[in-house]
């Protein structure tokens, strides 16, 4: 329905009464909160808490960032999308990507199962973008995944657009090629619903002597840059990857695990840059 | 025999005005130059093709002469044979100057050869295209009416009782012969075809056959009489199936032609519906009134016969086609078509669950497939089949060749109507399942909603990356022992510092597989030792080392980042 038939046909030229006047709030609110397609929990009452609705907005697009050398690589951001996929209903994902060097066995460790993927290689952010959207109208698709560099404002628009229209996720894995690119497109306004930014930590020390030279789990700080409705916050989460017998954090699905000592901190208190230090406490073991 | 027709249009100069000058395109032949065609004011003035130029300019001054371009006439000709698809599927250029269309079966949905060779006459003038038109019963009475007996405005047109009669006063040359044979039959005589009636066919066989079959006067004369098969092979591929639009005005907008799409597609639905099949490869040839064909080509990756789905992939390229000053004919073609079941119907909208549900994968499946396949054929029209793959593990240990990219069509003939993501799709589905747990080696986590238990212990293999480099990428790499990671590495004008390692995992070489799918950089790396390693920020690296430890010198690779 476009606006100017509504205001033909639902707003009588008379002076709105109470009744109506809440009615009209409520039409609006609608307008500017389109058609909610359910969220996805994180099942961890942490983050779950800092996002509206109690969870991933579903129908919505989401954006994941890497930080300094991933940001070319997006590694820690596939393994968290990864996650999440796996957490969302089963069905297909079409997953678009500039080279093809997705693993199976790697994504299959976080939970996602590679047969459901549908990759479609292109080598241009423009076509990257074409099939995102096209993916987006796509009746049968769960989720889509695009790996873009470049994303102008309009075109986050449009795919966010499509997303609320059809209800499939759409996460947007920002890769950037160089830093001067990275540096440029970080600071450009986005349409997307969320903003997430996932850096992988140092492991965290293990007390076992014999063990202080092997790779403990895998931790990564998860920063919620941004959310449409909700406030910034940052987590010490450990990937979801089952290594050691260590039960002492176990989620429904064990994807997506939080660190016992995690603090629930807004990101507010925390310079973006020194993020990392101030995170540093919080990584040492006290025992 | 007798049904088959064929259709001749020699002589395909531009027809001009009259008061066109003198005009001749010229060739170099053995370091003369010869006049290779010319224009009717030329020919007036006593010039002739294979005339040299200076003999021809002595006539004619004022001569205006270019270089002949052959190519380019050929490529004139097959565009002008294309667009005559219009009358029939089955067209093609013949030799130089001809085109050859078998009208068989087509000519009554034009009212009859009379009335089609009028369409053809009339659309030709408006191109400006000089032409001359004969049908028969066979290409080579055709060929020979055609260009000796018709007439610009007088196309030849015998019944077919009357083609013997009609190819009697005939010079010989109309029989395809070469200048030899034509000499050699002019030196005892015979100048008309009709001469060659009353000879016995094997004494012409011994006298006039030494040429090669092509010259032979017997063989000829029995291709005219259709007493020998002579089919027409046609311009590319010979559509199965055929659907045409023809309009009284040419049309060019962008609307009218989507317009134009959606009936023509609705026609070749509802054909292949009464058939029970689905197009896999069709054709949408735009015909335009300067002659050309416009053309938009699709795939599917699936047997479709929707017409919604198939307007919207045409639609989705019509941005390709230039209409020029109009479009007369549309013609919608398929190449290739397969089985499609009547209840295998495209787009069912599943209305998205709210909230998150975890459907079991029965409920997951094939109502969905449909609207990925859509998805499937507008993303490989776009980007080709080629760009869309899928992921699949095989069975073996060394890294790339245990997951690979395997194209969406290939995984089509393995099993037909596979939709990717739908479990009925992927075959048996425990095997496949099976060896992913294998490789991964975290069964546990394998399945969302199945239960999460506790790892599966002894048989589990160290970790995986997400990201894996094809090929793996070398790296400057600084260790103490031989046997030890890097405590130190460079990658990509970056440096690591190794924090932590785990490993080595030994990976030897498939000696048994023959034929390396792996990368040439990579292979011939008998053995590898992968490490995990974490650097100061907290990435986490699969490196190896290529060779043993032992030999001069190893080589470190990067093969992939942990998430």
């Amino acid at each position: 329905m476009s606006f100017s038939q509504v205001m033909r046909h639902d707003f009588p030229e008379e002076v709105p009464r109470p009744g109506r006047l809440a009615a009209l709030r409520e039409r609006i609110r609608h307008i500017e909160q389109p058609a909610s397609h359910g969220v996805l929990p994180f099942g961890v009452a942490a983050i779950d808490r800092a996002l509206p609705g109690g969870g991933l907005a579903l129908g919505a697009v989401h954006e994941i960032l890497g930080i300094d050398g991933d940001e070319e690589d997006g590694a820690a951001a596939c393994g968290f999308i990864a996650g999440l996929l796996a957490r969302l209903r089963m069905g297909p994902v079409l997953w678009c990507l500039k080279r093809p060097d997705l693993y199976g066995p790697g994504l299959l460790a976080h939970g996602l199962d590679p047969a459901r993927l549908v990759i479609v290689t292109a080598s241009r952010d423009e076509d990257i973008l074409w099939a995102i959207e096209e993916g987006l109208r796509a009746p049968g698709l769960v989720a889509v995944i695009g790996e873009i560099g470049r994303l102008p404002l309009v075109a986050g628009r449009r795919l966010q657009l499509a997303a609320e229209r059809s209800g499939i996720t759409a996460f947007l894995l920002r890769r950037w090629r160089n830093s001067e690119e990275a540096a440029r497109e970080r600071e450009r306004p986005s349409a997307a619903v969320t903003r997430w930014r996932i850096a992988a930590l140092p492991a965290r020390e293990v007390d076992d002597l014999r063990l202080r030279q092997l790779i403990g789990q895998p931790r990564w700080r998860v920063e919620l840059l941004r959310c449409r409705g909700g406030v910034p916050a940052q987590w010490v989460v450990e990937s979801g990857v089952v290594e050691s017998g260590d039960v002492e954090v176990a989620d429904a699905t064990g994807h997506v695990r939080l660190s016992p000592e995690l603090a629930d901190r807004p990101a507010a208190a925390v310079d973006r840059k020194e993020g990392r230090l101030a995170a540093e406490p919080l990584q040492r073991r006290t025992g | 025999m007798t049904e088959k027709r064929g259709g001749s249009l020699p002589n395909l100069c531009n027809a001009v005005p009259a008061d066109e000058p003198p005009f001749a395109t010229v060739t170099a032949s053995g370091g003369r130059r010869l006049i290779a065609a010319l224009n009717p004011a030329a020919a007036k003035a006593g010039l002739a093709p294979g005339m040299p130029l200076p003999d021809a300019l002595s006539f004619v001054p004022g001569l205006v002469t270019a270089p002949a371009d052959p190519a380019a006439d050929r490529a004139a000709l097959t565009r002008l044979a294309e667009w005559c698809g219009r009358y029939s599927p089955w067209t093609a250029p013949d030799e130089t100057d001809g085109i050859k269309i078998e009208i068989t079966g087509s000519a009554h949905l034009w009212g009859g050869e009379a009335a089609l060779v009028a369409d053809i006459s009339r659309r030709l003038l408006r191109q400006q295209i000089a032409h001359r038109i004969a049908v028969a019963s066979t290409l080579g009475t055709a060929w020979a009416l055609a260009r000796h007996a018709a007439d610009a405005g007088a196309p030849a047109l015998p019944t077919s009782q009357d083609e013997r009669a009609a190819l009697a006063p005939l010079p010989v040359e109309a029989l395809r012969l070469d200048p030899d044979t034509v000499q050699g039959l002019r030196r005892v005589g015979l100048r008309h075809i009709g001469e060659l009636y009353p000879m016995p066919r094997d004494a012409l066989a011994r006298r006039f056959g030494a040429n090669g079959l092509e010259n032979s006067v017997a063989y000829r004369l029995d291709q005219a009489f259709g007493d020998l098969p002579e089919p027409l092979s046609p311009l590319g591929e010979t559509p199965s199936r055929r659907v045409r639009l023809s309009f009284a005005e040419p049309i060019a907008d962008p609307a009218d032609l989507a317009r134009a799409i959606e009936r023509l597609v609705e026609d070749l639905a509802a054909r292949l519906a009464r058939e029970g099949m689905g197009a896999r490869r069709l054709a949408l040839g735009f015909h335009r009134v300067d002659g050309r064909v416009e053309h938009i080509r699709l795939g599917t990756a699936r047997p479709t016969r929707d017409p919604r789905h198939l307007a919207k992939l045409f639609a989705a390229k019509l941005d390709t086609v230039d209409p020029g000053l109009g479009v007369e004919d549309m013609i919608l073609a398929v190449f290739a078509a397969e089985k499609l079941d009547p209840e295998q119907t495209e787009f069912s909208p599943h209305p998205p669950a709210a909230g998150v549900t975890i459907l079991p994968p029965p409920l997951a499946g094939e109502g969905r497939g449909g609207g990925i396949a859509s998805l499937l054929d507008r993303l490989g029209n776009r980007f080709g089949l080629d760009a869309i793959s899928h992921i699949e593990p095989r069975q073996s240990h060394i890294p790339e060749r245990a997951s690979i990219y395997v194209r969406i069509e290939e995984k089509r003939g393995s099993a037909s109507n596979v939709i990717p993501g739908s479990p009925a799709g992927r075959g048996p589905e425990s095997m496949n399942t099976g060896l992913w747990k294998m490789d991964s080696g975290l069964a546990s986590s394998a399945r969302p909603g199945m239960t999460s238990g506790e790892p599966t212990g002894n048989s589990r293999k160290p970790p995986r990356p997400v990201r894996l480099f094809r090929p793996p990428e070398p790296i400057e790499a600084q260790w103490v022992l031989p046997d030890d990671p890097p405590f130190r590495f460079t990658w990509r004008r970056r440096q690591h510092r190794v924090r932590h390692a785990d490993g080595p995992e030994r990976i030897a070489e498939e000696w048994w597989i023959e034929d390396s799918a792996a990368d040439p950089r990579a292979s011939g790396d008998r053995v590898r030792d992968y490490y995990r390693v974490e650097d100061e920020e907290g990435r986490r690296f699969w490196l190896y080392r290529a060779g043993l430890p032992g030999d001069p010198p190893p080589r470190w690779f990067v093969h992939g980042i942990f998430a």
